[in-house]
């Protein structure tokens, strides 16, 4: 009985406060809706944390007027897939630097939006945090200024980066992105080149299978020992002692050292490399030595893309170096033949060292969605 | 026909000679220094010489001539001598090469009162100028066991405080 009168009660309440019950429902709804919204497109504030192993060292390289934040990253990575920042909205940086390629194009030369090729083989974009000078001949300083030629340049993205802007300033989802990372909606193209930048100092590469055997986390197979040996060792044929001593140049932990040398590929070289920008004629041919991170996955190689394989590089360190007065001296009568010329590689060695060369493909770095198209990715969340 | 002989020598020798000169490295010295230097090779002879021998990759003992690091930095001003104190102490000058290779020395290891080490500016071996690919300019440390700071072809030299 009692039960019964409390029923016709409540629904007595219900019918008197119905108006209300609607209001406080619809509110319910809506702040369900925004906290979903919200939550599949939430962009991270806050400084950036990079993430690294102790081994790669903390020689880093982040302007003052430039630090790393979440929302900056985000920005970046927005307009590095970004086709306005080209003539007829034609290419993107990634046109010529793609994720699944560890940042390559898999061309020798890549075409602009002129349709002319470039003059240079693309480079990966891996670990650049630690580089200090860029391009085949190093002559930008800083990834801020490295961004600007690629945009400008004619036989690339060929758009000053002031139209650039303007482009940007008529897409009204840049507007809110540009008010969180910069404090307003002033859209310049020193603040894309900036938010560039940040973005490129994320792509940090250290899970191959090198960083995890240097972790003690994986036990390479002998063909990948014998590699690793044959690549970290000089040669001394008198004592029988046999090498390749590839880390004289490519070594360390992050397998890249940021030298310049001529490793012997032409006598009477068509691209001067630095000697270009220096005048000096030991200069000559002279190129930045890249990064094998990911080397498997950057054919082909070389800053004129002239190799296709990594057997022909093998052949062209054990049998063709070519002389000329800026060739290198760790090639001068380096061999593992007794007065040999050229280095002198056995076959079984070049497939070893092919194996060690495998050993620094990062799997996890081609396939990380914090670097893929944002527009793209269902994985916006996990920013 | 005598004009045009000269003509020819002219051109040879103009030829001959930039290519001398091209091959040529100079050394920049920077940063913490009262005055910059840009030295040539014509620079550095003019200055007092000294002999270092050491080993090279041949395993065979070489002669190498060239200028005490420390007088090349006195002559761009650097706090060596009695003005090595106090803050002073932190300073090094850092060694650039042309292939981007880079070595550190703190300044204290090369000022005389410290040590007797010579470090020293090489721009010959055994009497002859430098082999090629080892530049014009080479660091030789007396008695340093490795040769990994005997950097070749050296064309800068900064000076700078430890941060
Ligand atoms: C048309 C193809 C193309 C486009 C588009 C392009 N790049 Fe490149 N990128 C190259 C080539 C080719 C090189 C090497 C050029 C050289 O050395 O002269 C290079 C080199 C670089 C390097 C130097 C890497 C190193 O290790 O030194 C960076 C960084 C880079 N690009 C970033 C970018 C960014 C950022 C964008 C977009 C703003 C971009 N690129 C757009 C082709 C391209
Ligand atoms: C004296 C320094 C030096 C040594 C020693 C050296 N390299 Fe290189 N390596 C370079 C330079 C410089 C380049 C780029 C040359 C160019 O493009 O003109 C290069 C390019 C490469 C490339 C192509 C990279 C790319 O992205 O295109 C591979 C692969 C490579 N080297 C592997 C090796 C191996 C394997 C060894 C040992 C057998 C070795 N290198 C020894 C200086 C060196």
């Amino acid at each position: 009985m009692i039960l019964k009168n409390e029923r016709y009660k409540a629904v007595n309440y219900l019918k008197s406060h119905r108006k209300g019950l609607l209001i406080s429902l619809l509110f319910i709804a809506v702040t369900l809706i925004s906290i979903l919204g919200y939550t599949d497109n939430p962009i991270p504030l806050g400084p950036y944390k990079f993430e690294y192993p102790a081994n790669f060292g903390n020689r880093i390289n982040i302007p003052p007027d430039n630090p790393t934040t979440q929302q900056g990253v985000y920005l970046g990575r927005m307009l590095f897939y970004e086709t306005k920042l080209s003539a007829h909205n034609a290419l993107s940086c990634a046109s010529c630097h793609k994720q699944e390629l560890a940042f390559t194009d898999g061309k020798a030369f890549s075409r602009g939006v002129d349709f002319k090729l470039t003059s240079r083989n693309s480079m990966s974009l891996v670990n650049l945090l630690w580089a200090r000078k860029f391009f085949w001949d190093g002559r930008a300083t800083g990834l801020e200024a490295q961004a600007v030629i690629p945009m400008s340049n004619p036989h690339e993205m060929g758009q000053d980066t002031a139209i650039s802007a303007k482009k940007l300033n008529s897409d009204k989802q840049y507007h809110a992105l540009f008010k969180l990372v910069y404090g307003d909606e002033n859209i310049t193209g020193d603040r894309i080149i900036k938010a560039i930048a940040q973005f490129e100092r994320t792509l940090i590469s250290a899970n191959s299978k090198y960083d995890q055997y240097l972790a003690n986390k994986y036990q390479p197979t002998t063909d990948e020992l014998k590699g690793m040996e044959l690549f970290n060792r000089s040669p001394q044929a008198d004592k029988g002692i046999r090498g390749a001593n590839c880390t004289h140049c490519h070594g360390g932990a992050k397998n890249y050292m940021e030298l310049f040398h001529n490793n012997g590929l032409d006598s009477i070289p068509k691209d001067k490399g630095i000697e270009t920008l220096t005048g000096v004629a030991t200069d000559r041919a002279r190129f930045k030595v890249p990064t094998l991170r990911n080397i498997a996955l950057t054919a082909p190689y070389m800053h004129d893309g002239r190799f296709k394989t990594l057997n022909q590089v093998l052949d062209h360190y054990s049998d063709h170096v070519l002389q000329s007065p800026a060739l290198s001296s760790v090639f001068r009568g380096e061999s593992n033949e007794i007065g040999g010329k050229q280095l002198k590689l056995d076959p079984e060695e070049k497939k070893q060292i092919i194996a060690f060369l495998n050993m620094l493909t990062d799997s996890t770095f081609v396939t990380d969605p914090r670097f893929s198209d944002p527009r793209l990715s269902k994985n916006k969340t996990k920013l | 026909m005598k004009a045009f002989r000269h003509l020819i020598f002219f051109t040879l020798f103009g030829i001959l000679f930039n290519t001398v000169i091209s091959y040529a490295q100079s050394v920049k010295v920077t940063g913490e220094v009262a005055i910059p230097l840009e030295l040539k090779l014509t620079d550095v002879a003019q200055m007092p010489q000294t002999t270092v021998i050491r080993k090279d990759k041949d395993g065979k003992d070489h002669s190498y001539s060239g200028v005490i690091l420390a007088t090349i930095l006195q002559k761009a001003g650097v706090t060596l001598g009695k003005d090595l104190r106090g803050e002073n102490l932190t300073k090094f000058i850092s060694v650039e090469a042309s292939d981007g290779y880079q070595v550190i020395f703190a300044l204290a290891e090369l000022d005389k009162d410290f040590t007797d080490r010579n470090i020293i500016l090489a721009s010959t071996i055994d009497g002859q100028p430098l082999p090629q690919g080892d530049g014009t300019f080479r660091i030789i440390v007396q008695d340093e066991k490795k040769p990994a700071r005997c950097i070749k072809q050296v064309t800068g030299i900064k000076v700078a405080f430890a941060k």
